[in-house]
């Protein structure tokens, strides 16, 4: 069975220089739930923006492929993307505060989401609104109206509207208090659960990946080093993954 | 691992649209600045030489840009206004600066009561429109070119001090300087070696924007009759007294126009180049 | 939004008494005295008692604060004096030329808007060559001196081909040439204020996000880009209007539209300070008038600020 994401070799960065992400490859399967692991700056981020094809300029794919749902998207046209973006792969990036737009109204902003899945607008966006715990008057708010862990669910619930197949989220909760992180982790798992979306859940925190997969990816300076079970990484061969492993069980000692 | 090649050879090299003009904005300037300093070193007629045996003539091997409407060589003229123009540009940014930098430091340092009067005194003059402004000190100090200077310096000042306080204040706004202040260095000392280093390649932008500005208006006024004299040879002057012969004569209407173009030009390039090279956020292509 | 208005106009008396002084107190840095000045341009040989008594009859004699408030009373009731040169009264004078010149300015303001427009979105086109020529087109544009441009249209349109005429009266076709050569360069630089803007939006992370759900970008330029520019676009075009009052003063010489730059022109020749000062007066108020009408925009357009400033 061919797997929805395909990336194979890939390469990333700026030309002539040493590249930021270095021969990465991996598959993820239809409906499949994996993690991104890594401590900050080995290249999550930059993963994530390639699969959407947001790298800003003069970053560039060096080399490799990316194979999503069929279509190859290395060196695809504009015209490629917009139909993969939002309908294919969509991304809820790092940093709510700034991801929605401040003039217009939330509802606006969902209802565009509802337009590009070709869904019928009221319907799908108090679905979703109701499947993240936002009341439906949010809708009539501006984004500065509302808190950042608000804004996160906003964006969770745009991702259950567009239903992609690829659902990428990138730190999802991190500078968000627990009691917070714990809704948007449900938050997520409902999304997936519903839309049978593949995830790919970006994290420098093993707890929080743990609760949303059981598969993970592990970074180091640019390359994948591992590609197991969390379960597993205690005794991977990568110095990284083991680190990591270690660093989660500790924290995780009860107070 | 396939190199994917890059489209034009330039890119290669780094060479963008912003670091290409800068680099041609710079040479026309030093170009300016060598025809200006060319009289010291090579003979050239004198710009004040009357002959009206050969008034009109157009261009000739005595002359090489031809003679204007009283027989004096139009390249002579030319060259001999570059420090005349382009000085006059020089120093009235200067005087801009030396009112808008410590308004504009002041102001944002201070904060509170001080800054909301400085500001308040600088909308009042800003509230004139600028040329405007100019125009009726002039017109109160007599015409002249020392009366364009500080006519144009006190209508351009306010929007320059407004700019050097935004910057200051964006620039304090930044974690190390919050910090500096912390730690206990005094003012001066946090001014002069946190904010004033960040504070300086964008004022060098708005220099060399401002200057091209502030040099158009002073050609436009000398153009006018009211801000460099006769026979001060300058390119808005030289192409004013060419209006009533331009169709006898249309090397006259060409050559002080594109002077002036070929400076503003120089500076304007300087100024989007410096911009480009800060500019790091690059967009997202949609 | 009515709050709004009235704190914005509250605010602004203040600047407008600022303005007025400054208007008044130009005057004083005339050289020369300007009794002996106005007598000498009537033609008059001053008498030491005739010049005391007309020092007495304006009243220059009193304290600069009773002469300052003497002279805004009568401003206020449009009264501001008459000019030296033809013994009208001032505001008349420019009453009459005063409609010349904004239609002038308004349609220069019109052109320069749309050329910004076509100028900062081609610019951002993502054919290389197509951005590049119009960033170099923009600069270019910015940096021709407009009566440079004024003359070569004359050359080209007037003498050569034929269109148009030298001496204008005021009919509409003879706008044409005048609005033109004050749009162009105008809208040059409006289009690089509209290329700035849209690019700095181009790479905020809301943009990141509504490229990432697959809108068109004729969809994010419109509901995603266009309401966060709106505001700053027209503080630039307020400020842009005030350039062209300043400008219209070298087009209308050059292409005789009979406005009040040539007015102004010739009261500076002629030392006619009236004519100067209330000149500066009716520049400033429109200027002034302009500026409050883009704060009103931009508190329209910007959803924060309208909220912070109606829930006080």
């Amino acid at each position: 069975m061919v797997a929805l994401l395909q990336v194979q070799n890939l390469s990333v960065g700026l030309p002539f220089s040493a590249p930021l992400l270095d021969a990465i490859s991996f598959d993820i399967a239809e409906g499949e739930r994996v993690g991104l692991v890594g401590a900050s700056g080995c290249g999550k981020s930059l993963t994530a923006g390639t699969l959407c094809g947001l790298l800003r300029a003069p970053l560039r794919v060096l080399a490799g492929s990316v194979r999503l749902d069929g279509t190859s998207l290395t060196d695809a046209s504009p015209a490629i993307w917009r139909a993969a973006r939002g309908r294919s792969v969509f991304q809820i990036f790092q940093s709510p505060g700034t991801a929605l737009t401040p003039v217009r109204r939330v509802g606006t902003q969902l209802a565009e989401a509802a337009q590009i899945a070709g869904r019928d607008t009221k319907a799908a966006v108090s679905q979703a609104l109701d499947a993240v715990a936002l009341q439906p008057d949010v809708t009539g708010l501006f984004p500065y109206q509302l808190s950042g862990g608000m804004k996160q669910r906003v964006l969770i619930a745009m991702a259950l509207i567009l239903r992609p197949r690829l659902l990428i989220a990138d730190e999802p909760t991190t500078g968000l208090d627990v009691l917070t992180e714990h809704d948007i982790l449900t938050a997520l798992n409902t999304a997936a659960d519903e839309t049978g979306a593949s995830v790919l859940f970006i994290s420098h925190d093993l707890r929080a990946v743990h609760r949303i997969a059981t598969r993970t990816l592990v970074m180091h300076a640019g390359r994948l080093v591992e590609d197991a079970d969390i379960a597993d990484l205690a005794i991977s061969k990568a110095p990284a993954a083991r680190a990591l492993a270690t660093a989660a069980t500790a924290l995780q000692n009860p107070c | 691992m396939i190199e994917r090649r890059l489209s034009l050879p330039a890119l290669r090299f780094g060479l963008r649209g912003g670091r290409f003009g800068l680099m041609m904005g710079v040479a026309l300037l030093l170009g300016f600045v060598v025809l200006g300093l060319s009289p010291l070193f090579v003979d050239i007629a004198p710009p004040a030489q009357i002959d009206l045996l050969a008034r009109l003539a157009g261009p000739s091997d005595t002359h090489p840009l031809g003679t204007d409407h009283l027989g004096r060589d139009v390249l002579s003229r030319l060259i001999h206004a570059v420090p005349v123009s382009l000085g006059a540009a020089f120093a009235t940014m200067l005087a801009i600066l030396a009112i808008a930098l410590p308004w504009g430091v002041i102001a944002a340092v201070a904060g509170g009561r001080v800054d909301m009067v400085m500001m308040r005194l600088a909308d009042i003059i800003m509230a004139f429109p600028t040329l405007v402004l100019a125009l009726a000190i002039i017109g109160f100090m007599g015409a002249s070119l020392q009366a364009s200077i500080i006519g144009i310096a006190a209508a351009w000042w306010p929007s320059n001090a407004r700019m050097v306080r935004a910057l200051v204040l964006s620039a304090s706004q930044r974690d190390f300087v919050r910090a500096a202040y912390l730690s206990g260095a005094s003012r001066l000392r946090v001014i002069v070696r946190h904010i004033l280093p960040q504070v300086l390649p964008p004022l060098a932008v708005i220099i060399s924007l401002e200057t091209a500005s502030v040099l158009l208006a002073l050609s436009a006024l000398s153009f006018l009759g009211i801000g460099a004299q006769p026979p001060t040879p300058e390119w808005g002057a030289m192409l004013n007294q060419a209006r009533p012969f331009f169709a006898q004569a249309p090397h006259m209407l060409l050559v002080p126009g594109l002077a002036v173009t070929a400076a503003v030009l120089a500076l304007n390039l300087i100024g989007e180049g410096l911009r480009d090279l800060l500019d790091t956020r690059e967009p997202y292509e949609w | 939004m009515l709050r709004f208005i009235l704190i914005r106009l509250a605010v602004a008396v203040p600047t407008l008494l600022g303005m007025s002084v400054v208007a008044f107190a130009i005057v004083a840095i005339a050289p020369g005295d300007p009794v002996m000045m106005e007598l000498r341009a009537l033609g008059v040989v001053p008498k030491p008692e005739d010049i005391a008594a007309l020092r007495a009859e304006y009243g220059l004699d009193q304290p600069f604060l009773l002469r300052y408030l003497d002279w805004l009373g009568r401003a206020v009731q449009l009264d501001l004096g008459t000019s030296i040169a033809t013994g009208r009264s001032v505001v008349t004078e420019i009453a009459m030329r005063l409609p010349a010149t904004l239609s002038l300015a308004v349609s220069a303001l019109i052109g320069a808007v749309l050329v910004s427009v076509v100028f900062g979105v081609c610019a951002l086109s993502r054919n290389r060559g197509v951005a590049a020529c119009m960033r170099g087109l923009t600069i270019l544009l910015v940096s021709i001196p407009s009566f440079w441009l004024a003359l070569l249209f004359i050359y080209l349109f007037v003498l050569t081909i034929g269109w148009g005429r030298l001496v204008g009266d005021g009919t509409w076709s003879d706008l044409i040439l005048p609005a033109l050569t004050l749009g162009l360069g105008a809208g040059a630089s409006l289009g690089r204020v509209v290329y700035e803007r849209i690019r700095a939006e181009l790479s905020e992370d809301h943009i990141r996000l509504a490229i990432a759900k697959g809108l068109a970008p004729r969809r994010i330029l419109i509901s995603h880009i266009a309401p966060r520019i709106v505001g700053p676009l027209a503080t630039a075009w307020a400020n842009t209007f005030g350039a062209l009052l300043g400008g219209v003063v070298i087009v209308e010489s050059i292409f005789g539209w009979p406005g009040l730059g040539q007015l102004i022109l010739q009261a500076i020749a002629q030392r006619d300070f009236p004519v100067i000062q209330a000149y500066l007066v009716f520049m400033g108020l429109i200027f002034f008038t302009m500026s409050i009408l883009a704060d009103i925009v931009v508190f329209f357009t910007d959803p924060q600020l309208r909220r912070t400033l109606s829930d006080d």
